[in-house]
């Protein structure tokens, strides 16, 4: 199966903020919130690594759970790819 | 097989008022006259093999009444051939060797002077639709001369809708291209002479892609586009190349007939049509986004209101077609989109020569706005228009649709997909 590493999302997801003039910092720690990363982004990027990888991601599987700072949204689809 | 010609059967009407105009077809000159006449089987499905057997058929009814489905081998499957049969319908090929039919399954009585059309199908099963060479007959008034180009598969309402007019009326000449000339068209109507032209805005973008100096040489004076929805980008880039031509969009299909013709060169209608009512022309309303359409020229069987499931979308004093309800609308996170006004979003780029805009399955918001997009070729001056990448077209749109609309993620092709309707299910 074809699956991306953390490095490669978070390329992906600097990739979608530098599309809007925005940057990715390099602490995981970084609040969403603070640096613009909303949901349209988050789906966004969904996307893109499901573009990368050619495998639908299984969004219904995992549950709720919160998503507030970078490493939470790297965290999640490294997850998401192993559904 | 069998092969036979009515020149013992006594005409049911006399020639229509057209039978001398002149039809190019393949190349070759002839007049709906000069068309053979072969015996039909009546009620038929003919299945044309090409445009000059389609034509035949038609001119056949005409004269004779005989109770006509057109359409060609193509657009019949199997499972639709066993329908028309057990629907009492001989399913017969036509070809340059005559008629080859298949006897149905219940022989039954014909109805005459009845035409049944076959519905496109884009959403779902193709249907039968009940109409008579009246009821497709839309342009009624006096027409100055005019030869036009003939495009669509034989047997579809737009089809129907040029034949009728060179049928009844004369002075309406057709140049007729068959699927594989259709490429080439402006060099086969350059030589023929054509100076009006009916084609879906998928043909008449991709005539633009591929070789708009050919088309300028067409000596165009009316331009018509239907079938699809029709944005503003594709009248002003017609507008651009014929500066002094009557350009027309039309709203039509089988159920509801010929509904709404526009000529001011401008996307969709004025609002204030909406709702008026005059005797003999159709009703137009908007119920739950849904354009809904009265008209005397409804197929058999259907009356009164008919909800067309077309959305509209009033913007600035004019009612805007944005495409197929239960496609158009797209649901990103509760917030709705039309694809047909991203659609237009995207086509207004000068780089853009053709768009397909859809929802794709996302997290968070359930459902995301994407697109396809085909570039125009670049210019031939050699002036650097620059060609723009996704992040490009993504800026261009956010600069012109709230968020949720604009589409994050645009995939570039290089060709316009067309399918035999001249559609390209956007």
């Amino acid at each position: 199966m074809n699956e991306l590493s953390r490095a490669q999302i978070r390329d992906l997801m600097a990739q979608v903020l530098k599309n809007q003039d925005k940057e990715l910092p390099a602490d995981d720690a970084a609040q969403l919130r603070e640096i613009g990363f909303r949901s349209l982004d988050f789906s966004e990027l969904a996307l893109r690594v499901e573009d990368e990888t050619g495998e639908e991601l299984n969004f219904d599987a995992p549950g709720l759970r919160r998503i507030a700072t970078v490493g939470d949204v790297l965290d999640f689809l490294v997850e998401l790819q192993h559904q | 097989m069998t092969v036979a010609t009515s020149r013992h059967l006594t005409p049911a009407s006399p020639e229509p008022a057209g039978v001398d105009n002149r039809l190019v077809v393949g190349g070759a000159a002839l007049t709906w006259r000069s068309l053979p006449t072969p015996t039909l089987p009546d009620p038929v499905a003919v299945l044309a093999h090409s445009a000059v057997h389609a034509l035949t058929a038609a001119r056949q009814h005409a004269v004779h009444g005989t109770e006509l489905l057109l359409s060609t081998a193509s657009r019949v499957d199997a499972a639709m051939r066993t329908e028309l049969l057990a629907a009492g319908f001989t399913v017969s090929v036509l070809d340059d060797d005559g008629v080859h039919p298949s006897a149905p399954a219940r022989p039954r009585a014909a109805e005459p002077g009845r035409l049944w059309l076959l519905t496109s199908g884009s959403t779902g099963r193709p249907k039968r639709v009940g109409h008579t060479l009246d009821t497709l007959t839309t342009v009624r008034a006096d027409q100055p001369d005019r030869t036009w180009l003939c495009p669509y598969a034989p047997g579809t309402y737009a089809w129907w809708q040029v034949v009728t007019l060179s049928l009844t009326q004369p002075g309406q000449h057709l140049v007729v291209v068959e699927p594989d000339e259709l490429d080439d068209w402006p060099t086969v109507a350059a030589t023929q002479g054509v100076d009006a032209a009916s084609g879906t805005p998928t043909f008449w973008r991709r005539t633009l892609y591929r070789d708009a100096e050919a088309l300028a040489r067409v000596p165009l004076r009316q331009i018509t586009l239907g079938g699809e929805p029709v944005d503003q980008a594709i009248l002003d880039q017609l507008r651009e190349v014929f500066p002094t031509a009557r350009i027309s969009w039309i709203y039509a299909s089988s159920e509801v007939g010929a509904s709404i013709v526009v000529h001011d060169g401008r996307a969709g209608f004025p609002v204030d049509w909406l709702d008026r009512e005059t005797p003999g022309r159709p009703t137009l309303s908007v119920r739950d986004d849904e354009l809904v359409v009265t008209s005397p020229y409804h197929g058999a069987g259907l009356a009164g209101p008919i909800r067309t499931g077309d959305r509209v979308q009033v913007l600035d004093g004019r009612v805007l077609i944005t495409g197929r309800l239960d496609s158009d609308e797209i649901n990103v996170g509760g917030s709705k989109v039309s694809a047909g006004l991203v659609r237009g979003v995207l086509t207004g780029h000068p780089a853009v020569a053709w768009a397909r805009v859809t929802g794709r399955r996302a997290p968070v918001l359930g459902r995301m706005v994407v697109a396809e997009v085909v570039l125009a070729a670049a210019d031939p001056s050699g002036a650097d228009t620059g060609v723009p990448d996704e992040a490009a077209l993504v800026r261009w749109c956010a600069d012109r649709l709230p968020e949720h609309a604009v589409p994050r993620r645009i995939r570039v092709l290089t060709d316009i997909p067309v399918k035999e309707t001249l559609k390209s299910d956007v």
